[in-house]
This record gives structure tokens, sequence and C-alpha cells, in this order.
């Protein structure tokens, strides 16, 4: 029996010891790690409760990150609850392998704690690591603060653990902004915590000897489509589970999550659209645009694969301008979130106009300020009926303004 | 003989050939996450189960042949083999089909005729050598070798 | 732990095969001998592993399995992870008593060939031997990435031919030496380190059973004679095995709790290089004039080596 934890019923956590609180209280078997800021603390508090007794678990620090998700494959072919955490250059070297474990059908649980991804070396955070993930096969949920970090790694493993889901799952959270900062978190009990997450069942468990599993099998051209099909509508599927995941979540905690969360978007003319902490940012932002007379409303991406593009669509249908804001160099293109809520509203009756903002890059502060710029900006497009600037602009840069193709559109 | 004694069991045994990409199932049929299991039903203690006592699953290469690999095939001549099992330790395709200590026979579904076997017989004549893959076994038995003297050195 | 009886090859031969034919390795290829004597030689259960390589490609194609036991593949470098993982996974369910059935003997197995052993896969070995896990890994050494065409490793010997180690008019071959894989598994303090051959079944069974007795990271280094990149006939793979042990290219021997250096094979009637050499196509330009020397010189290292050996036998450090 695991030592007993003492909570209280409100504690003062950073979203990196929230989300190590959320692994114990899962009882996660094996977590193997290597650890990177800034999410090293995740793993190691894992570490100190192996050690002091308070979870029967195993933790097994290996040599790399790739490593790390490699122990983690085979840890959870081996048919028990996995998880770790990693950021930034770790998350990269981990990229051969996240491939794997989706492809797999393997529940690990990849708390994300976003960095930017060098060169040049930085350890602040913006969401370079979670865009690289994006086409990895994995469920990728984004917390916006530490409650959410400890709300959606208990939900990650009930989500990829569905047996008509059986997929992994990474929960997002901003380096540092989140990780680091100490908030008020509304822990459950270790009983409801467990209650919730359920007990592990395992599929095609290496364990069993009575029914011998080969996993990794190879396939070419006459297997390999099919397979990655049937993979891609269990991404797709899952979104029913979600749903129904964070409907029970709410009924026992009271705290709801959608898929897609919209703030003062009953009648928002101009909107922001935003992954991550700066949500936050431009919630305060929108409310103060309102006392200005300005409709302003936020949608904030929870699910950011499978990425809810009807869900996109409704919330946004009604609006005139919206600014998209991708944390992560594009490299030539648009960003990629802007791209994906283009394309929703590309397929609307009203197809409102859009414009996407750099911004925030290496941890880069974006400010209340400068939310309210953009809302005042987006207000301009939609009086002057078409987009008053370039599409794609960068914020918060300095040296003469960067932006790049124009259109006459209205 | 080893066709007779059944140690070549289950129903479709040899009928897919594995480069031919039989039956292919869409996209809704196939496994989830490319897991391949080995067996039908219970396993446990399948180490000490012969062949001919498993169920092989249909994923099981052992149901699957290679014979159309072989140009020429090894026949065993079971007069002269004094049961040394040089040709099982070695044999790289588990295609020589041994029970209670006895060498029984090829199985040609997975034999690929790469001849180790008979490069390892120590018996004189060799208990195993090369014929034409179409070669009748009273034939090949009838075209037997004498044994060799021994060469001087 | 059960363990299979090898007393002599009749006794062996009573074992029920576990790795199945018709996988599609190449006709002649050691790989399968090598793997099917690991798997006969117990009847524990067994989770094994296989780093991306001839065997893996070969073993797995789906919709075919050519594994009686649990199998996983994952990529080039990460077998000794994902394999030792598993076995961390087993201690705690095991301890949970969640398992199906608790009490039954598990041995974890990773296989790796030389390209994934001595270079990609280095770091990952090294790190699951470090760890101490309780599991054996055993090396396919057929001294070339033999799956991807023939390209050098670092553990092709000087002189051979490869892809990527060409010989011609300017030059003879693979130019560095042979890195000695078994002592660097050794100095991670491993209770049990060897080098094996196939062509020795006894001896090689006999280690596979002590690395799976052992507890602990156990590492076998096996040679595996390659007749496609070698350019052997397929029908000699145990001819030439019998060169390369008796050549001393390939030392047979073992080296317990990493000082204990025992020799398992002394040829009674030593071989030349050039012999061993002469057999294979990939040492073919070695014959020419202007690149004799060459045998000569990996001659000189192959006897200093083995005196080398003979010297660490006796002072068991």
């Amino acid at each position: 029996m695991a030592v007993k934890f003492d909570l209280n019923e409100r504690e003062v956590w950073d979203g990196n010891y929230a989300a190590s609180q959320a692994l114990r209280q899962a009882d996660v078997d094996v977590v193997v790690a290597y650890p990177i800021t800034p999410s090293t603390p995740i793993v190691e508090n894992y570490g100190a409760y192996v050690g002091n007794g308070y979870i029967n678990g195993e933790f097994v620090m290996v040599e790399s990150e790739h490593a790390a998700m490699s122990g983690c494959i085979g840890a959870s072919a081996a048919g028990g609850r996995v998880s770790t955490a990693t950021s930034s250059q770790g998350f990269a070297l981990m990229a051969e392998v996240l491939y794997q474990a989706s492809g797999m059908r393997l529940p690990i649980v990849l708390n994300v704690v976003n960095r930017a991804l060098a060169s040049p070396l930085n350890v602040r955070g913006d969401h370079a690591d979670m865009y690289l993930g994006r086409d990895s096969g994995w469920i990728q949920f984004g917390a916006f603060n530490a409650q959410e970090a400890y709300d959606l790694a208990l939900c990650a493993f009930k989500v990829g653990e569905n047996h008509s889901v059986r997929l992994p799952v990474m929960v997002h959270q901003d380096g540092f902004i989140t990780s680091h900062t100490a908030q008020n978190v509304y822990p459950l009990t270790d009983e409801k915590a467990y209650e919730f997450v359920g007990d592990f069942v395992p599929v095609d468990d290496m364990l069993d000897f009575s029914r011998p599993v080969t996993y990794g099998a190879q396939t070419e051209e006459d297997w390999h489509y099919e397979h990655k099909a049937k993979q891609h509508k269990a991404l797709m599927d899952s979104r029913k589970v979600i749903d129904e995941v964070f409907a029970e979540f709410k009924e026992i905690t009271g705290r709801e999550y959608n898929r897609v969360e919209s703030y003062d978007m009953e009648d928002a003319d101009v909107v922001i659209v935003g992954l991550g902490s700066t949500v936050e940012t431009a919630r305060v932002a929108a409310k103060n645009m309102r006392e200005k007379g300005v409709k302003a409303g936020v949608v904030a991406i929870r699910c950011f694969r499978p990425f809810p593009y009807d869900e996109v669509r409704d919330v946004l249908q009604n609006a005139k301008a919206i600014a998209v804001t991708d944390r992560s160099s594009p490299g030539g293109a648009m960003g990629a979130f802007f791209n994906e809520v283009t394309a929703a509203m590309y397929t609307s009756e009203s197809r409102p106009m859009v414009t996407g903002f750099v911004y925030g890059l290496g941890g880069r502060d974006f400010s209340i300020e400068e939310a309210e710029r953009i809302f005042a900006e987006q207000q301009a497009h939609a009086d002057a009926g078409h987009i008053t600037t370039e599409i794609q602009q960068f914020s918060g840069l300095r040296g003469p303004k960067l932006g790049f193709f124009k259109t006459a559109r209205g | 003989m080893a066709q007779e004694l059944n140690l070549l069991a289950t129903d479709n045994r040899g009928q897919s050939q594995l480069e031919a990409g039989m039956n292919l199932a869409g996209w809704d049929e196939v496994t989830q996450g490319t897991v391949l299991t080995s067996f039908e039903g219970d396993a446990t203690g399948i180490a000490n189960k012969k062949a001919e006592e498993r169920t092989y699953s249909d994923f099981n290469s052992y149901t699957a042949s290679v014979a159309s690999w072989r140009v020429q095939k090894p026949v065993f001549n079971r007069d002269i083999c004094i049961d040394c099992q040089n040709c099982w330790v070695w044999c790289p395709d588990s295609s020589i089909l041994s029970r209670d200590k006895q060498m029984l026979g090829i199985d040609y579904d997975h034999c690929k005729g790469c001849e180790v076997c008979v490069e390892v017989c120590p018996t004189n004549p060799k208990s195993l050598l090369m014929f034409n893959e179409h070669a009748d076994l009273e034939e090949s038995l009838a075209a037997w070798p004498e044994k060799k003297k021994k060469e001087k050195k | 732990m059960a363990i299979t009886s090898i007393k002599n090859l009749k006794e062996f031969s009573t074992n029920n095969d576990r790795f199945e034919g018709a996988h599609t390795l190449c006709p002649g290829c050691a790989h399968s001998m090598i793997v099917r004597e690991l798997m006969n030689c117990t009847d524990d259960n067994l989770v094994i592993s296989s780093n991306t390589g001839c065997l893996e490609v070969s073993t797995a194609v789906y919709p075919f399995t050519s594994w009686d036991t649990s199998w996983i593949h994952i990529g080039f470098e990460n077998a000794a992870t994902s394999v030792t993982a598993a076995q961390v996974m087993h201690k705690v369910r095991k301890k949970k008593g969640n398992l199906k059935d608790n009490d039954a003997p598990v041995k974890f197995v990773a296989f790796g060939g030389d390209g994934s052993t001595y270079d990609i896969g280095f770091q990952w070995l090294s790190g699951a031997m470090e760890r101490g896990h309780d599991f054996t890994y055993i090396c396919l050494d057929n001294e070339n990435y033999a799956n991807t065409g023939g390209q050098r490793s670092s553990a092709t010997p000087v002189g051979a031919h490869t892809s990527t180690a060409q010989a011609g008019t300017h030059s003879y071959g693979k130019k560095q030496k042979k890195k000695d894989i078994v002592s660097i598994m050794a100095a991670h303090g491993s209770p049990y380190v060897a080098q094996l051959a196939p062509n020795k079944w006894k001896s090689m069974a006999k280690g596979f059973q002590k690395a799976l007795e052992v507890e602990g990271p156990c590492f076998i280094n096996t040679v595996s004679p390659c007749c496609t990149e070698w350019k052997f006939d397929p029908k000699d793979t145990i001819n030439l095995t019998d060169l390369a042990t008796d050549s001393l290219m390939f030392p047979i021997y073992e080296i317990i709790d990493s000082h204990e250096l025992n020799i398992l094979y002394r040829p009674k009637n030593p071989i030349s290089v050039e012999e061993y050499m002469a057999a294979q196509g990939r040492y073919k330009h070695l014959f020419k004039p202007q690149y004799r020397h060459i045998i000569e010189e990996v001659q000189k290292d192959v006897d200093a080596k083995w005196d080398l050996l003979q010297r660490r036998e006796e002072a068991r450090l």
C-alpha cells in the first residue's frame, strides 16, 4: 500500500507540481524519463513519490528523451499505465518515437511543458514543440493554467485508455508562465481522482503469455495506408469520448472543459483565437475592449488534435474579423494554427476576415495592451469591410514592421 | 512421413505466400496498432507444445509458405541417417522435423533450399542431398550415391 | 528457472521450435540459427525486442509473425530500452499482482544487428546496461548493414569491401579496425558478456542459458556470417563460421563479472586469416598484389589480439 499523501482542499501549486500530482493520483505504474527544462519537476516529483512510498510505481531515468519515449512504449505494451514529461529539444529528440506510440495505439500520457526550439537556444515558452507534434497522431490538450494542467492530465488517462480510443495523449502547458507560476489549485481527493481515471485495462498485453503478441510489424504499400487510415479514424472518433470524459469530469468537480472554449462570444464582432496561457491575457483584454464599446471575444482551442473544425466554425461564424495567434515561427508559411482556423472558416456561410499574428516567440511577453491593440485592429478591418493590414503580422517584434501577404477581398 | 504424422498441422498450412499479399483487408479490418497474435485460444505453456498440438493463428508465419523460393530441394534418406540432429540445430528455417530424437523429414513449406543441412550432414554418403525441385522421391532415393572412400590427405 | 537440456544435440532436439519458419531471411542466414537456438534453449516465457535490421524486417512482415512469444520492434536503436522498460513494468505488475500469471518466469531479450548495436543504438544499449536491468542483449554481428545493401559499420573488419567503404584502384576497403564491443560491454560491469558462434552450438547454448539465468544485464556478441554481403554460397554458412573461429578472427570467449575471462574454444589447428578471407568475395581485392600486405597486417592484429586474450584469461582481469 502506498503511503497516504495529505492534500488540502485548496493547494498552491505550479503547473509542473499539479501535473505530477495527477500522475501520482492516477497511480501511474512506470515513468520513463529524461528531464529537461522547464518540465523537469514533473518527473522529479514522480521519482520523489516513488522514493517516499507515495506510489507503488517505478521511475526509470534513461539517457535521452528518445530512450524515454522508447521506454514508455515498451512499458505501455507490457500492459500498464505509463506517463512522462518533456519540452522543446527533448520533444524534438522524441519525435521519431512519438509516431511509433500512436501507430501502436499505446495510451501513454506525455506532459509537454511548451518551450521554444533552437536555434538560437532558448528555454522559455513558445509553441514550437507543440506544433512539431501536430501530425504525430497523438491527442493534444492545451492547459492554460496550473489547475487545468492537473485536470487535463487526469482526463488524458481516461480518454487515451478508453478501449475505443487507445491513443497517446499530450497535455500541454506553457513553459514557466504556467509551469513555474504558483496558483490556487483545487485537487480531487486521491480516491475520487483514481475512481475517475479508473483501473488500467490492458489490450494486447505483452505480459499475457496466454496470448503472445507481435508489436511493430513492417507494412509496405499494400498495408501501411490502411493502418494509418484506421489510426486517423480512431483519432477523429476520439472527439466523442473526449466530450463524454469532460462531461463526467464536470459532474464530479463542477469544472467545465470543452474542445473549443469561448469567452464573450455571444455577440462578438472581433475575436482573438489563441492557445495556452495567452488565452487568459486575451480574456482580460476583451473585457477592457467591451468597456470601450468594442464587442470583443476570445476563442481558445482546448483540443489541438483532433482539431475541432466544426466547433470552431460554429463559434466564429458570426464574427466579423478574427485574429489567429501563432506562438511558433511558421518557417515560410502562414502559422499552422492560422491555417487550421482559416480552413474551418472557409466552409462557413459568412467567411469572416481572418488575419494571423506570430507572437511571443522564445517567451516574449504578450501583454494585455498588445491584445487590446489587436482587437482594435480587428475592429478597423470590420469597419472598413476589408483587411487593412497584411494578413500575416508579427506582434511584439522590435525593428521595422514585418508582415506578409495582402488581400483586396472584403 | 512427416505429412502422415500430421506434423504440418493447421488447416490452411502453406496456402498463402508471404510475398503475395492475398486477401488484403480494408482499413476497417486491419488489426489495431498493427498488432499480430501468434496463436488462437489459450497459448499458455506453448513452448512445451509440439507444433502439431498448437493452434496457430492465421498471422503466424508457420501457416505460410516460402516453398517458391526453392530451386532445388533437400531429400532425406532415412536409411543412412544417424539422427545426429546437426541438420536440426543449424537449419535456419525451422524446417527439419525432429520428434523424440529422430529426424523424420523436411518441412517443404518452410525450406528455402539453402543446402546447409546437406553440408552439415556427417554420414557417408550423406543422408540429405539436393535434388531438382520436381524430382520424385523414389527416383531420388534410387539415385543415391554409394559410400565414398576416405580421401587420403 | 526451467532450462532445457542441452547435454547433447539429441536431447536439445526434443525442444519445440519457438521461432517459426516462412520468415523472409535469406536462405542460409545465420541470424535465424542463432535466434532459434536462443528461443529453444529455454521454455520460460520470453519478451523479445528487436532493433530495425534484417531480423526485424524478415520476421514480422504484416500480416505474418514468426515469433511464438511476445515481441516488439520500435526503431533502429531502441530495442534495449523497450525490452528493459517492459521488464520494469513486469516488476511493477508482479508487485501489484495484476499479471495474468503472476508466478510464471519471464526472460527479457533484445536482438540487434551490428549496425544497431555498435553504431546507431550504442547509446541506448549502454544506458540499459548501466541501469542494470535484468535482460540479455544479443548482437547478431554480420559486420555490415546487410538489410540496406551492405554499408560499413563500426563492426566491419579492416580490408572488407562494403558499399560505403569501397575497394578499388585507390582503396583496399574498410580502413578502420573493428570496435571491441565485448570489452566495452564488460566495462559496464555486466555479470556476463560473451562472444559466441553458431558453429559451436553447445557453447552458444550454454552461454545463452547463462545469460538468461544470471540476474543483471548480459551481452552476447554472436558471429553471424552473411552469405549475401560476405559473398559466399549459402550452403557454407556453418563452414564459414568454422573458418571464422578457427582463424581466430572470431575468438569464442566469455567474461564473467567483467574480469573473469574464459576462452571457450581453442582451435587445435588454427588456420590463417588468409584462408578465412579467401572463402569470401568481400576480401577478393586483397589478393591483388598491391593489397596483399593488408592480409598480413590483419593477421598480425589477430595474433596480437589472441595473445592479449590469453593473457587476460590468465591474469583474470
